[in-house]
């Protein structure tokens, strides 16, 4: 690797991977699973980024690569088929109970969890700020109509869920 | 632009996101919004909110040795795939360096170890990774039937195991055309230089398609076009002038693990398709 290439990447690694690291775990909802997404990720992008003809879309790139590396493992392991994206949203899996204990009042990953699963993704990559509303369509391979919709019916259904996590915490808290 | 026009696009505001603030379809809403006090309550109200879920959000913290960990596997990866001969003259160093951006002196140090990347320990360990994957992931007889018409067919065709390892992730970065009508990606593939199936059958012509790829197998271009009727399919099309060994005189099926493959040839081109399954699941107009 020469230095260039070295400085290159590892600036990308700094910029990306604690981002990556939490659209990773929004999806799978587990730590390890999440670290093994953004390491895969940039695996592909060591072995297939210098591709990448427009360096601004380095970001959009990386972020896609990790949704899609996510929904290849869930078809591997549901035998599900990649071709069916909606389909492929509800393959999240569930917060694991010792990853709610050790996140606390951590209510936000809790609601959007139960988040209808079409609501999900679109929600949590809007959340993690990084990528603007147009990105996330791209990253989800739907129109920016359909993520604004969801976006905004996604956001109806988790106040109410927040809400009430809120006001069920603040029960057992009494 | 009506109040509930705006609420919908100003929904897309992210409290302290600057690009958002850019966005020329949020900044119309907010002149709309300065206009509108009762939405501004309402405004207010929604960023309260989408600030406390973000602020949780980015409490996830990822693990403290993930970005050192990228970085190592990374270069040890490098390291693998541009390493020249070992020179027995240049003593090795015995590690990587993990993070951190590299100096004039560490350069000559990764320059040293490219030489000796056979005695590195990270090397080894990324080598027997790979080794260990090859050998997972290598089909095995008992895996591998040759099915039918030409016993003389005595080894499988090279291109068939990457196939069958590769084609769930050839659209792993999306299609190079999507479309629904076969013809229209004939086209765009011819008209892109790569092999494109001359004629289909009505039958198969009629059948609607997700999109296609193209790619590469021991320097020989490759086309691959999606079908989707129930289950997904793929016919994969080449100049059989590429693929010599694999071109059989009558049509041939092979299964290998869970995919099925029929491999013929028409004119000057190898067709092979593709299906999840075996080869009863595959289309019997193919």
């Amino acid at each position: 690797m020469n230095t260039d290439t070295d400085l290159n990447f590892e600036s990308i690694v700094n910029a990306y991977y604690q981002p990556l690291y939490r659209f990773g775990y929004s999806l799978a909802k587990n730590e390890h699973e999440a670290g093994d997404l953004a390491q895969q990720t940039f695996f592909i992008y060591a072995e297939k980024g210098s591709s990448l003809r427009d360096k601004s879309k380095v970001k959009s790139w990386l972020f896609t690569t990790l949704y899609r590396e996510f929904l290849r493992r869930r078809r591997k392991e549901g035998r599900m088929d990649n071709y069916e994206p909606e389909m492929l949203e509800a393959a999240g899996g569930s917060v694991e109970p010792h990853i709610r204990r050790s996140m606390d009042a951590n209510l936000a990953v809790e609601a959007l969890d139960e988040v209808d699963a079409i609501y999900r993704e679109p929600l949590n990559l809007f959340y993690l700020k990084d990528l603007s509303y147009k990105e996330i369509a791209k990253v989800l391979d739907v129109p920016i109509g359909t993520i604004m919709s969801r976006l905004s019916r996604g956001k109806a259904q988790l106040r109410d869920i927040f809400k009430r996590k809120e006001a069920e915490t603040s029960e057992n808290a009494l | 632009m009506d109040r509930e026009e705006a609420k919908n696009i100003l929904q897309l505001c992210r409290p302290g996101v600057e690009s958002d603030l850019n966005d020329p379809l949020i900044a119309e809403a907010f002149e709309f919004l300065e206009r509108d006090s009762e939405l501004q309550i309402w405004f207010e109200d929604q960023q309260a909110f989408d600030a406390q879920i973000c602020e949780q959000l980015e409490s996830i913290k990822p693990p403290a040795d993930l970005k050192a960990s990228i970085l190592a596997g990374m270069r040890a990866h490098q390291k693998i795939a541009t390493a020249p001969e070992p020179d027995p003259d240049v003593a090795p160093e015995p590690f990587l360096h993990a993070t951190g951006p590299s100096t004039p002196k560490e350069d000559k140090v990764i320059s040293k170890t490219n030489k000796a990347w056979w005695r590195n320990p990270w090397v080894g360990i990324a080598a027997l990774f790979v080794f260990m994957m090859i050998i997972i992931n290598a089909p095995s007889r008992n895996d591998t039937q040759l099915a039918q018409n030409d016993p003389s067919l005595a080894s499988l065709p090279a291109i068939l195991p990457f196939l069958s390892d590769q084609i769930d992730d050839m659209t792993i970065f999306g299609f190079d055309k999507k479309d629904e009508q076969a013809h229209q990606l004939q086209t765009f593939l011819a008209n892109s230089g790569a092999p494109s199936p001359r004629k289909l059958c009505d039958k198969l012509a009629s059948v609607p398609t997700i999109g296609c790829v193209t790619f590469e197998f021991n320097d020989a271009k490759l086309s691959m076009i999606c079908f989707k009727e129930g289950e997904v399919f793929h016919l994969i099309t080449a100049d059989a002038a590429d693929f010599p060994e694999a071109c059989p005189k009558q049509p041939q099926i092979y299964e290998i693990r869970d995919k099925a493959f029929k491999v013929w040839v028409e004119g000057d081109q190898l067709n092979i398709l593709t299906i999840h399954g075996t080869k009863n699941d595959i289309p019997e107009y193919i």
